[in-house]
């Protein structure tokens, strides 16, 4: 099982899927056509690229040789990415990036307690002032106002 | 020509007043600032300041909004290529090789024929943009949607010639792209499409989430973690210009890109993205070593550059010429323009002449200023570097963060970027390009849109396409890239005929 | 019984504390902040519209007013945004005419409303302008008559942009085709710039264009303007003939107004209706205004409300009548 071959399916089902989704949409003719045409068309040859990838005898590695040593350090990173889309209207800029920072000063990165807070805040307050108060890009207070 | 340097000189007398110096200078700084973060560019930093022209006379307000239009594009490039995360979308290029160079010690040469690049660029699109305005905003009017598809199936044609690796991949990453692209409302037929009931993805997913997720969010996934981390080599002085070799280089890719920026930014509507994507492409396929693009090839951020700076310049030629909005950054700034009640037309540069001209001089003292500016800060924001990466990247995240949500003021872009980031990450463990993807999602709306509404206008006939010139042009140009790039294979088949036809004859 | 007494005080302690605020006089309004809601990118005309209005809002009640660009949809992420917001009259909405629209279009397609327009109480009206029809100069129709006749020589054949599929530029258009009895095909643009685009670069007819944008156009002479769409002659163009004077029943402006959620109490919202009635008599914003080439219309909430409801009454016939499109 090459990562050629393993793309090659994910590529065929997201293709399956996307043309499921097309379903809902006019397709309309080849003389006038529908929003449903081109995503249709796109996501078929979608499919057949993937289908050349599984066949097509290119040199790839064995999926098996695919090493993840930063997984974890990337799994933290997307969590916090996650975490700041949901709660930034909610909790507010500062409240989401402090958590968000010191996370990952504190934990993953696992500087000294001074440090992390340090340069935590620092960061936070920081690019809060440039960006809101300096520059005017208006960044979001949560519920409670803060 | 006389009347045109009386012009300039009108021009400079009044872009050297010291107020309208000033302006000049403070946008520049503003730009540079709010270009430096990613994916915040020129649109929202114009944006941001625009309410603050509206106290200005016009003359400074429109010179403070411009110096922050370019200001935001020299800034763009920075973070490009010291974090390969894209300072605003049109960047994207700049990412490739740019921190290519960065990671070989060579950032501060990098960065500094970058800004040569643009200076270059941009001085020579503004020559264009004092002499040839009229004319060619004309011209560029006769670009309807079959001129659009055309030129468009042409680029595609050509960025087949992108990147390298696999030509299967590349090209399911352009197709990715366009699905993507195609999220939102059909602006054709007002269908929500791939929204599942999410307003906010009714415009699409946006060009910025996706830029800044797939090349930086995915570059610190990458990165952080990893025990094998690259090592910068920290810079000496005399690292930090460009060596003799790379300005040599740089030479005829600033030239082309110029051209090629400026020409694809008059034409109303189209991407500056566009431009730096057909410089790389065009940039690879002359060269003589096609294959140091991708590790660290000077000329991949010198075209790009050039090209980018010049379509800036070029957008707004129809705008200046004929008051038409070409683009949302035209649009904020004849916004401005409206404000205080100057309506640009045909008949602004005769109406307006100290404005007009104004501009004209005081965009060749921006372009100075930007390069004054940038060119010692080069020596700075290198060290940026040398700050230990467990402290960079979240710092990174934290300005990714803030940037992609300014652009809409919206949490939505900031899931799509975390998304995006994911996507990219993979993609990169599993050996694909992810320019291609960006390029997709930005041309899906016009590529489709142009589809369209040229057979709205023909009801129904693709015969349009080739009946008018300037398409069939393009089209054209399409065969030919086609058969050029079949050429190899039909050499070899005659090749083997021509052998056949040998030994047969030596055996009769 | 003991126990019972022993639980009833902390519960009566609670619901002291818990009434006592509501007893107490409530702070006047506005006591934080004031945001109104743009749902545009800057440079428009809801965005222009309502800068000035904060700036002189901010001068009466002493408390800053920001406005807040959420673009996205044509509009309806800001709408809808405004509307679920907390009505206690410290987030109100620029909006413009494509307010009616937008859920009678969702109803259209069968998905849920984005937002209804009885979650908006009216404040006021502050502009109304109508569409200009215009041509290039070298087209060989000189009036609308001309057109009509050429169009139903020629069903269907005749093209004409717009700034988007049932936006503020196609639906006029469609209403005149219905009174003249006509067909045109429509050639969809992504906004306003580009559809002016497409009509000076000979690609479409005609267009129902807002006027600040096509003005430079017409005194320099390469676009003729044939008709308006109010009900009276502007005053920038007073030779050219409302629609209504060449007997078409059709009356459109694009119009912005402010907002505020539905639920937001009466006497806040008589707060807000006394201060944009202040600031609209202000000089600074008749300049302001005049120097962006908006005539003011301005009308009070009761008066604004008439008029929108008429509006959408029309607007909701024509969204019906150009159904959907595929």
């Amino acid at each position: 099982m090459t990562i050629d071959r393993i793309s090659g399916i994910v590529l065929l089902v997201l293709a399956g899927y996307i043309a499921f989704e097309t379903r809902v949409l006019p397709f309309g003719t080849h003389k006038v056509p529908g929003p449903g045409y081109l995503p249709f068309l796109l996501a078929s040859i979608l499919g057949i690229l993937g289908i050349l990838l599984i066949v097509v005898k290119e040199k790839s590695s064995a999926l098996r040789s695919l090493k993840w040593p930063e997984g974890l350090h990337a799994a933290a990173i997307v969590g916090c990415c996650f975490f700041a889309t949901f709660f930034i209207e909610v909790l507010g800029y500062r409240v989401t990036m402090i958590i968000v920072l010191g996370f990952l000063f504190g934990v993953v990165e696992r500087m000294k307690i001074w440090w992390a807070l340090g340069l935590t805040l620092g960061l936070t307050l920081g690019s809060y002032w440039v960006f809101n108060d300096l520059l005017m890009v208006i960044l979001p207070r949560g519920g409670f106002g803060i | 020509m006389a009347e045109t340097v009386q012009n300039l000189l009108l021009g400079f007398s009044t872009a050297f007043l010291p107020g309208n110096l000033f302006y000049a200078f403070m946008g520049c700084l503003i730009g540079t600032m709010v270009g430096v973060l990613p994916g915040v560019g020129p649109l929202a930093g114009i944006s941001l300041l625009l309410p603050s022209t509206f106290g200005l006379d016009p003359t400074a307000g429109l010179i403070l909004l411009a110096g922050v239009f370019y200001g935001a594009m020299y800034g763009g490039s920075t973070t490009s290529i010291l974090m390969r995360i894209p300072g605003e979308a049109a960047s994207v290029m700049t990412c490739i090789d740019g921190y290519a160079l960065a990671l070989k010690g060579r950032a501060g040469a990098a960065l500094a024929i970058a800004a040569i690049g643009s200076y270059v660029a941009g001085t020579f699109s503004v020559v264009g943009l004092m002499f040839l305005a009229p004319p060619l905003a004309r011209f560029a009017l006769r670009f309807g949607p079959p001129e659009y598809f055309s030129l468009l199936a042409l680029g595609l044609l050509v960025l087949g010639y992108m990147t390298g690796g696999s030509m299967i991949k590349n090209l399911a990453m352009i197709a990715l792209g366009l699905l993507l692209g195609m999220i939102g409302i059909d602006h054709m037929s007002g269908y929500f499409r791939f929204s599942y009931g999410i307003v906010a993805l009714g415009d699409g997913i946006g060009v910025v989430p996706v830029a800044v997720g797939l090349f930086g969010i995915a570059e610190i996934l990458a990165t952080a973690g990893n025990p094998v981390r690259p090592e910068v080599l920290k810079p000496k002085f005399k690292d930090l210009l460009p060596s003799r070799q790379e300005l040599r280089d740089s030479v005829m890719p600033i030239g082309r890109g110029t051209v090629l920026g400026f020409l694809i930014g008059i034409i109303p509507g189209s991407a500056h993205i566009i431009s730096t994507f057909i410089s790389y492409a065009v940039e690879r396929r002359v060269s003589k070593h096609p294959e140091k693009f991708g590790q660290g090839a000077i000329e991949g951020v010198a075209g790009p550059e050039s090209a980018n700076n010049a379509a800036s310049c070029g957008a707004l030629v129809p705008m200046l010429a004929l008051g038409v909005p070409t683009g949302p950054v035209p649009a904020v700034l004849l916004a401005a323009l409206m404000v205080h009640g100057i309506s640009p037309g045909p008949l602004f540069i005769k109406e307006q002449p100290v404005i007009f001209w104004g501009l004209i001089a005081s965009m060749y003292v921006g372009n100075l200023v930007l390069l004054l500016l940038n060119l010692p800060l080069v020596g700075i924001f290198v060290n940026f570097l040398r700050i230990p990466y467990r402290i960079l990247y979240p710092m990174i995240l934290m300005f990714c963060i803030i940037g992609v949500y300014a652009v809409n003021t919206s949490f939505v872009d900031v899931g799509i970027m975390s998304i995006m980031g994911l996507l990219g990450y993979l993609l990169r463990k599993f050996d694909f390009e992810t320019a291609p993807v960006v390029l997709g999602v930005v041309l899906a709306p016009i590529i489709e849109m142009s589809l369209r509404q040229s057979l709205a206008m023909s009801n129904g006939s693709y015969a349009i396409f080739y009946q008018r010139p300037i398409s069939a042009a393009f089209l054209t140009g399409a065969v030919i890239m086609i058969l050029l790039a079949l050429k190899p294979l039909i050499r070899k088949g005659m090749d083997s005929k021509w052998r056949e036809a040998l030994t047969k004859a030596e055996k009769d | 019984m003991n126990r019972r007494i022993s639980m009833i005080i902390p519960l009566l302690a609670l619901v002291i504390l818990v009434a006592v605020p509501s007893l107490l006089p409530a702070q006047t309004y506005p006591s934080r902040p004031i945001q109104i809601i743009v749902p545009f990118p800057p440079g428009g005309v809801a965005d222009l519209t309502a800068r000035p209005v904060a700036a002189g809002l901010e001068k009466n009640l002493k408390q800053p007013v920001a406005v807040v660009n959420k673009p996205g949809a044509a509009g309806a992420v800001g709408m809808q945004s405004a509307a679920v917001s907390k009505p206690d009259g410290y987030t109100l909405l620029s909006a413009l005419v494509s307010i009616s629209v937008i859920p009678e279009v969702d109803e259209l397609f069968g998905r849920p409303k984005t937002y209804k327009r009885e979650d908006f109480a009216p404040i006021a009206l502050l502009s109304a302008d109508p569409m200009i029809v215009v041509v290039k100069k070298d087209s060989p129709f000189k009036s609308m008559a001309d057109i009509a006749a050429e169009a139903k020589r020629r069903p269907g054949e005749l093209l004409y942009s717009s700034s988007g599929i049932y936006g503020a530029t196609h639906v006029p258009t469609e209403m005149w085709a219905h009174a003249a009895g006509i067909k045109m095909r429509h050639i969809p643009t992504p906004g306003g710039g580009p559809a002016l685009t497409a009509l000076l670069g000979g690609h479409v007819d005609i267009l129902f264009s807002v006027p600040i944008i096509a003005y430079g156009q017409i005194k320099s002479g390469d676009l003729r303007p044939l008709a308006v769409t109010s009900e009276k002659r502007l005053p920038a163009y007073p030779n050219i003939p409302t629609l209504k004077e060449l007997g078409y029943d059709v009356e459109y402006y694009i119009w912005c107004g402010l907002f505020a959620p539905q639920a937001t109490p009466k006497e806040t919202i008589k707060i807000l209706r006394e201060a944009v009635q202040k600031v609209v008599a202000t000089p600074e914003f008749k300049t302001t205004m005049e120097k962006m080439n908006t005539p003011i219309d301005y009308r009070d909430a009761d008066d604004f409300k008439k008029f929108w409801d008429a509006d959408a009454e029309r607007l909701i016939k024509t969204i019906r009548y150009i159904g959907k499109v595929q």
